[in-house]
């Protein structure tokens, strides 16, 4: 009887030490890798975040640091390299697609180049020049006083909400999504709309377009005193334009 | 896919309602296949020429005239066509009988051999139209090799990814590849049209682009 016990006491153990190293495995493939660094540039900053799938979102700061935070999957290496200051953060994968969200915070002024595959992008209170290119992503540009936004996404809706600088370059395109434009009444700019879906809406900024040319499916034309390009492009997809 | 299945489904597939597995058969079939293209740009043309037609109500009592008339109409119709028939002399002569055989053997092979002829399933037999949209642009013919390149590249590698990945990779070529076509239909009814190529060369960038972006996984 006592040779019974023993020999179950000492089964129970190892048992016990699997089922609970398989439940450690199991809560450490559900969770997710953090990373987290900061830079100090000296000057203005030119950032480039590579994502495959995630979201990504970035805001301008009173700081002269860069933060940037990411969750990812176990299956995702973010790697990173500063030269000087170019900082460059990018994403690796295994078979698994796997996700990595990122929450970066950056001085205003700090030049932005990013690509994603999947997911949405957010970009705020940014001045320095911005570059989106995505495949499947809806795009966020909110509080942009930047002198160049070039923005291509194949299916995703862009939103831009911001300011034009004289002599500067404006180009928003998707494929299968809608161009929302939001600009102050006062903004002049040299318009250039195409939208194959021949769905083109410039609100109260067309009775003021002048030397325009008008078709079903382009705009040309100049408004005020023209100068920054603003140029939409969109396919199965509509531009809009706002007064704000 | 067969010329008669990738048929079957273009209408569904222009209007965007077969599942992504049949899209991307579709697709395939379609960038194999000239005359499957062709019947697609005239589905597309209807849809395009249809869009741009008025809207008219008709009259509120137009619809009651209507049931009236087919139903007064059909009766007669029927018992005229009835009546005429039974009134013909069917009394025929051996060589009279033979006669109208052959006739209908004749009638029924050419209907046959025409059909064939016409019919999709020749596709396969390496006949080639000309093409719809006379692509003489340089700039365009450079893309289509570059694209060409690309999606041998793109898809040996496609066996490998990740579900969610070649999910995403296959609607986004399914949506440029409408924006093209519905590009070169429009070019087809106005190849003057500015726009049109300045859209459709775009939308070939944008095809190299996504090949490009999805070449490296």
């Amino acid at each position: 009887m006592v040779w019974r016990r023993k020999t179950t006491k000492y089964l129970m153990r190892p048992v016990i030490s699997t089922l609970l190293f398989l439940a450690v495995l199991a809560i450490s493939a559900n969770s997710s890798a953090r990373f987290e660094r900061t830079y100090s540039p000296r000057g203005p900053a030119h950032l480039s975040i590579s994502n495959v799938n995630g979201s990504i979102h970035v805001v301008g700061w009173d700081r002269r640091t860069i933060l940037a935070r990411a969750d990812a999957s176990p299956s995702i290496t973010i790697e990173d390299q500063a030269l000087g200051d170019d900082i460059t953060i990018w994403t690796r994968r295994n078979l698994s697609l796997g996700h990595a969200n990122f929450e970066v915070s950056v001085p205003p002024e700090t030049s932005l180049a990013i690509k994603n595959v999947i997911g949405k992008i957010e970009l705020q209170n940014i001045t320095g020049h911005v570059s989106v290119n995505s495949f499947d992503s809806d795009v966020h540009l909110v509080g942009i006083d930047s002198p160049s936004v070039d923005v291509r996404v194949t299916s995703g809706d862009i939103f831009f909400d911001g300011l034009l600088h004289e002599g500067g370059s404006y180009n928003l395109q998707s494929m299968r999504g809608d161009l929302d434009v939001s600009l102050p009444s006062a903004s002049p700019f040299n318009l250039n709309a195409r939208a194959l879906s021949e769905n083109i809406n410039l609100g109260s900024f067309l009775s003021n377009l002048t030397g325009s040319s008008r078709g079903p499916k382009g705009v040309s034309g100049t408004y005020l005193r023209g100068g920054p390009r603003l140029t939409l492009t969109a396919y199965a997809g509509r531009i809009l334009l706002h007064k704000k | 896919m067969l010329c008669n299945e990738c048929q079957e489904l273009i209408s569904e597939y222009i209007d965007g309602a077969v599942e992504l597995g049949e899209q991307v058969k579709v697709e395939r079939h379609l960038a194999d296949c000239e005359p499957c293209r062709a019947v697609r740009d005239d589905l597309l043309q209807i849809v395009h020429f249809s869009h741009q037609l008025p809207e008219h109500a008709p009259a509120t009592a137009l619809w009651p005239r209507i049931r009236e008339g087919v139903a007064e109409l059909q009766p007669r119709f029927w018992s005229r066509w009835w009546g005429g028939l039974r009134t013909l002399n069917f009394n025929l002569s051996v060589p009279q009988l033979v006669a109208g055989a052959a006739a209908l053997v004749i009638v029924i092979s050419i209907g046959i051999i025409v059909t064939q002829r016409d019919s999709p399933a020749s596709v396969d037999s390496g006949v080639q139209q000309t093409n719809l949209v006379p692509l003489s642009n340089v700039d365009v013919q450079q893309l289509e090799k570059q694209i060409s390149k690309l999606s041998q590249s793109v898809e040996e590698r496609k066996t490998s990814w990740d579900p969610e990945l070649r999910t995403a990779f296959e609607r986004n070529l399914y949506y440029i590849d409408q924006s093209l076509a519905e590009c070169r239909h429009q070019l087809k009814d106005n190849p003057a049209d500015d726009v049109s190529q300045e859209l459709m060369l775009n939308a070939y960038r944008e095809k190299v682009r996504l090949l490009e972006g999805f070449e490296k996984f």
